[in-house]
């Protein structure tokens, strides 16, 4: 899936595990199904964490960008669980 | 006969009564115990006229009053 | 609603979770339980849900705080003797959780009061310690169609059912009525070891949250005992009462009503 629109953004760099999780999870409960959102976050444990977490709320990972500056972009669609 | 009281097996001879099995248990206040066989209460006013079975699953509920 | 980043940080070990999340956390924040009894149960349901923020807090009691309460009833201190227990319950939950409301009734739950108090809650907490408080908060709860969790201790013994509306029986439904007063003792005349109310006080409030967020397996139709000294808990099955006098197919109890306290139960604590 190579053509995607993002929806939203979310800046989990300024929080540490596992408020780094809770926020992305508040920003992608805020989204419609289907909706995109683009979380960037610190190199290191978020990046090995968090994508895994989300996957397992059973939302879609799109993509994982590196950025220049050692952060990273993921691209998230949301899928409603119930 | 074997029979399950308050999920242990235990063992009686064939006749028993509900009156019998209460006093055989040392059951504490005895006219105040809800009784129950194979998940059906039996009521206060059967238990002399209630016999036991092989099989049967007995539970003695009471009554827990404290809280505070 | 959205979460301050107070919120965010005070709940999040909840929203991580995948039963709760942001929808079950928001659930709890517009949810309403009533406490009746602030005593050796009401203290770990009361400190426990204002922690989960669980929004609207109601807590019904008419005693004051007495040294002989503290040996179990965590919610109060040792310089709370002499406060009325819904003060000093509230202060404590206010303590733990200034994000909540505590509402107080310092009074007795009686027929003439309780459907009025209750019928502002979602779920009931009956954390009385007489038989006469007990079947009147199942009787007000069964006739305003609430959810409630009943529990009892005494010694090291303590048991916990939860009633919903239409999906199982009744606490009449497994105990008829009262025993006479002073025919079966309460914990003040025979004692209770105070992690008792801890345990049994920490499933009620389990089963209040669970109920909240709509998920898991609620202790419908079901009386679970546990026997500290054994460490033995069960899960005893209950028949529904069709012939029960409030929850039945042909009620007999369609208003409420007192039973007579037991003379040594003055001391009694809704």
């Amino acid at each position: 899936m190579e053509n995607y629109n993002i929806d939203e953004y979310a800046d989990i760099t300024d929080v540490v595990c596992p408020m780094t999780f809770v926020k992305a999870k508040i920003a992608l409960e805020e989204l419609d199904d289907g909706q995109i959102i683009s979380i960037k976050m610190n190199a290191g444990e978020p990046v090995q964490n968090v994508p895994r977490s989300i996957k397992d709320e059973g939302h879609q990972i799109i993509k994982l960008l590196h950025n220049e500056d050692e952060t990273y972009q993921l691209i998230v669609k949301k899928v409603e669980d119930e | 006969m074997t029979i399950t009281v308050a999920g242990n097996e235990k063992e009686y001879d064939a006749g028993l009564t509900v009156t019998t099995l209460i006093a055989a248990e040392e059951v504490e206040t005895p006219e105040y115990v809800t009784v129950s066989i194979n998940d059906e209460f039996v009521a206060s006013g059967d238990f002399e006229t209630t016999t036991l079975k092989d099989g049967d699953n007995v539970e003695f509920l009471y009554f827990m009053g404290g809280g505070r | 609603m959205a979460f301050t980043n107070e919120q965010m940080e005070r709940y999040s070990r909840h929203i991580i979770l995948s039963e709760v999340g942001v929808k079950g956390q928001k659930k709890l924040l517009n949810s309403k339980v009533l406490i009746i009894g602030a005593g050796g149960l009401g203290a770990p349901v009361g400190m426990y849900l204002a922690a989960a923020g669980v929004g609207t807090i109601g807590i019904a009691d008419a005693d004051t705080v007495d040294l002989s309460n503290l040996q179990r009833q965590v919610i109060h201190t040792t310089a709370d003797v002499g406060k009325p227990k819904v003060e000093s319950a509230k202060e404590t939950m206010l303590a733990i959780n200034p994000d909540i409301t505590v509402n107080t009734y310092h009074e007795f739950v009686l027929a003439s009061n309780i459907a009025d108090i209750v019928k502002d809650y979602d779920f009931v907490i009956d954390g009385t310690d007489n038989f006469p408080a007990k079947f009147l908060i199942n009787d007000a709860c069964v006739l305003a169609k609430k959810p409630f969790s009943h529990a009892g201790i005494i010694r090291f013994q303590g048991q916990l059912m939860t009633y919903v509306p239409g999906e199982g029986p009744c606490y009449r439904c497994v105990f008829k009525s009262p025993p006479p007063p002073d025919a079966v003792p309460t914990c003040s005349q025979a004692g209770v070891i105070g992690a008792m109310g801890g345990v049994i006080g920490s499933l009620q409030a389990m089963e209040a949250i669970k109920y909240i967020i709509g998920k898991g397996e609620l202790l419908t139709g079901q009386l679970l005992t546990y026997d500290a000294l054994k460490m033995e808990f069960r899960k005893i099955k209950l028949p529904h009462g069709d012939h029960c006098a409030v929850c039945g197919k042909e009620p007999t109890i369609t208003e409420l009503f007192d039973y007579e306290q037991a003379v040594c139960g003055v001391n009694y604590d809704e």
